[in-house]
């Protein structure tokens, strides 16, 4: 088949696969307002972070089965193009943008943050709705440094589903100190079992590396250590953590670790 | 390229064995370097404006302008409509709208509340008046905001 044409339905999965993950935070109202009232310095931050993240993405998953970095920025960079499209074409729809003019603030800001999980979910579709099952190269290349970048991706994107609600704000206030240590020990207890004990893929080759004090000192602590720093980072790109006091950003950074200790345990399934 | 190479990833020459194209390098297709500029293009469109907007963007608190739009008559009163813009550096949420109006004599006060004003950006509303505000005087202003995040 002609190689564009290849490309076309790889890209035509892409704007799937973008829908498909970033649709409910494309119609939750505080993506909206977060979008307008982020700060500027931690929207471009965000922004930075997230092309380099699509990268090492695309070295996973990217929607062509590529070996070379000008690929994988090629394709990171197209992903971004089709979240941010996927997310300026539906928040347009939904009316969101009705009012502002998308050179200002107010829209740039709405569709920017949207961009970024639709353009994590082009470029996982390329793998998940593609023709081709997990390659022997993600295997291989699966070292811990590796195991702990895909971590950190699917804490980010799961926690990011949820992040920008109120709810994480009023969970934490509702929750007292007993309570957030038992979600505490749930979230490592499930990223645990999560990892190592349901026959996910990766799982054995995790077995091999040693009993199960070794595996929990050297795969689950630093997945949840990831986990809560992901949950950190986007409290603080969405400027909940301003002046509240430290254990209350604690509490929650623990109720949104709880997501992405999720995330970073199924990363393996999605990337 | 459909045929994904099976073993011996680093090497993309491996799998022009079975393939008559000797090529060892793929040839990137052009709707893939299209499709990546227009990325580009809209990365750096994102990026470029919020790094502006950060270094060189208006500084200091919300500072919100009401101005009247227009005037309707309707069976329920006389719609003001107005229009609340934010010369500020920071946007503004919870933004209380009022409008006092002095005829004869007599006061009228309506107000309503805008959810977000962004900085640089505008927000619209209505303010209902038994009266006609256009034959009296009509003050507008922004009482009150939260802060937007």
């Amino acid at each position: 088949m002609d190689a564009n044409a290849v490309y076309a339905r790889a890209l035509s999965r892409a704007f799937g696969g973008a829908l498909l993950f970033s649709f409910p935070l494309l119609m939750t109202m505080e993506m909206w307002s977060l979008g307008i009232a982020v700060e500027r310095w931690r929207l471009l931050v965000f922004l930075l972070l997230t092309l380099p993240m699509l990268i090492g993405l695309s070295y996973y998953a990217g929607f062509e089965p590529t070996f070379r970095l000008k690929d994988e920025v090629l394709d990171a960079l197209a992903a971004f193009g089709v979240g941010f499209l996927l997310a300026a074409v539906l928040l347009g729809v939904f009316g969101v943008l009705r009012r502002d003019d998308i050179l200002t603030q107010a829209g740039l800001g709405k569709i920017a943050l949207c961009a970024a999980p639709a353009a994590v979910g082009a470029l996982l579709a390329g793998k998940q709705l593609g023709e081709r099952g997990p390659g022997a190269r993600e295997k291989e290349r699966a070292g811990p440094l590796s195991e702990l970048f895909l971590m950190a991706v699917g804490a980010a994107f799961l926690a990011f589903n949820v992040a920008p609600t109120e709810e994480m704000v009023l969970i934490a206030y509702q929750m007292g100190p007993w309570a957030t240590l038992a979600l505490v020990a749930i979230s490592i207890l499930l990223l645990h079992v999560f990892v190592y004990q349901l026959g996910f893929p990766g799982e054995t080759r995790r077995r091999e590396a040693g009993d199960f004090r070794r595996t929990f000192v050297a795969f689950t602590c630093p997945g949840y250590g990831v986990a809560l720093l992901m949950s950190l980072y986007l409290l603080w790109t969405f400027g909940r953590t301003d002046g509240v006091a430290a254990h209350e950003i604690a509490t929650m950074t623990v109720v949104l670790g709880f997501p992405a200790a999720i995330g970073a345990a199924t990363a393996r399934l999605v990337i | 390229m459909a045929q994904k190479p099976k073993a011996a990833s680093r090497s993309p020459a491996s799998r022009s064995k079975g393939p008559p194209k000797p090529a060892p390098v793929k040839e990137t297709p052009a709707l893939e370097w299209a499709s990546a500029a227009v990325g580009l293009a809209l990365a750096a469109t994102a990026i470029g404006f919020t790094a502006w907007d950060a270094l060189f963007g208006a500084k200091g608190p919300p500072a919100i302008e009401v101005k009247l739009v227009e005037v309707t008559p309707t069976a329920h009163g006389y719609v003001a409509q107005v229009e609340a813009f934010n010369h500020g550096g920071e946007p503004a949420a919870q933004v209380q709208i009022e409008g006092v109006l002095s005829s004869q004599g007599a006061q009228q006060t309506s107000g309503f509340t805008i959810d977000y004003v962004a900085e640089g950006s505008k927000a619209s509303g209505g303010l209902v008046f038994e009266k006609d505000p256009r034959a009296g005087e009509l003050m507008l202003r922004a009482t009150g905001f939260a802060d937007a995040s």
